[in-house]
């Protein structure tokens, strides 16, 4: 089915091409929902109600835009105000208990990709490192910086997405970098790993 | 090149992100400093991480469980929209009448007759016939006996 057959058949609320929008976006909904919460449960909890919105609001949807820059748009506002309702919740809230985690021997293996089996403990440390750098970014910084690295989308792409212009988008990126170098220094310079 | 310099650039050499010649002088760099090898070592054992978690697998079941949402949601909405109606109705006439029935109550309360008030009848009514002496001696008769007593 393709795109503008899916919208119009959702329209009228036909299951199937709500399970054809599903499986067709699930990985983009869900890999950009961990970009920014770094826990897979709750990237498919997120994911789950990306899908269930916008089969909600369908009838609003206006096909100036493309269905994928819309689902991006609606995964990325689903998760930060998820990052904001559960701020206390978060087990490691700096590279600080890192690094005092490491050192009192408690494992913080958090449900992450990182379990793979074939991965070494070594790994989820960096994963979970990287993660709480990319954590401390500004939101704007981390929505931009997740859609490149996580998504593989161009800066054209991300300034659709989160409506900003090109030079924005590669401002946004270079400072998110920037910062993510200073934190895996800092990370690096107190032996977290 | 010094350190400090190579540090703030080398998230952007490994990306890729540099012009010709600074990433030959990165490279150079990198070389001859152990210590910054070591680091963008790391750095890039830390940023390849991105790539096995945008490759990870999905929940098969994971339209099942959208569906079991929607459509519990759908019957959480019907709820909803059932409840509004009734205690935007009943509700204001319920309390409409508790008052009205407590108003009642307060005026039926407050017009009741006195048990106090009845007792005080009923004993001045009682004395009355020892305070007021004439209804049982007439003036007539208390007069004739004096007189008949001089």
């Amino acid at each position: 089915m393709s795109e503008s057959e899916i919208i119009q058949k959702l329209q009228q609320g036909d299951e199937h091409a709500f399970r054809s929008l599903v499986e067709n976006y699930k990985k983009i909904v869900i890999n950009t929902c961990f970009g920014i919460v770094h826990h897979q449960e709750d990237a498919e909890d997120i994911a789950q109600e990306v899908f269930i919105e916008v089969f909600r609001s369908v009838r609003n949807f206006r096909a100036d835009a493309k269905l994928s820059t819309w689902l991006y748009r609606i995964s990325v506002n689903r998760s930060l105000n998820f990052i904001r309702d559960n701020k206390n919740k978060k087990r490691i809230h700096s590279i600080d208990d890192l690094v005092q985690n490491k050192h009192s021997g408690l494992l913080s293996l958090s449900a992450t990709r990182s379990d793979h089996p074939g991965l070494k403990f070594e790994n989820s440390q960096r994963a979970e490192m990287l993660h709480l750098a990319v954590d401390s970014l500004p939101d704007n910084q981390k929505v931009a910086f997740t859609l490149n690295k996580y998504e593989d989308l161009s800066y054209q792409e991300i300034a659709e997405v989160m409506a900003i212009s090109l030079s924005s988008v590669e401002s946004l990126i270079h400072r998110a970098k920037k910062n993510l170098q200073k934190k895996l220094y800092d990370c690096y310079k107190k032996n977290c790993i | 090149m010094k350190c400090r310099a190579i540090h703030k650039n080398l998230i952007f050499y490994l990306e890729g992100d540099l012009k010709k010649e600074e990433m030959s002088g990165v490279e150079l760099h990198l070389n001859e400093c152990r210590e910054c090898a070591a680091f963008a070592e790391e750095m890039k054992m830390t940023l390849g991480i991105i790539e096995n978690e945008k490759n990870a697998e999905v929940n098969p079941y994971f339209y099942t469980r959208v569906k079991a949402k929607l459509e519990s949601f759908a019957q959480a909405q019907q709820v909803k929209t059932l409840k509004p109606a009734y205690i935007r109705v009943l509700q204001p006439v319920f309390f409409s009448m508790v008052l009205l029935m407590g108003i009642s109550a307060g005026i039926m309360i407050g017009n009741a007759p006195s048990r106090y008030e009845a007792r005080m009848v009923i004993s001045v009514e009682g004395l009355v016939p020892f305070l007021d002496e004439m209804s049982h001696e007439p003036i007539e008769t208390f007069i004739f006996e004096q007189d008949g007593n001089e």
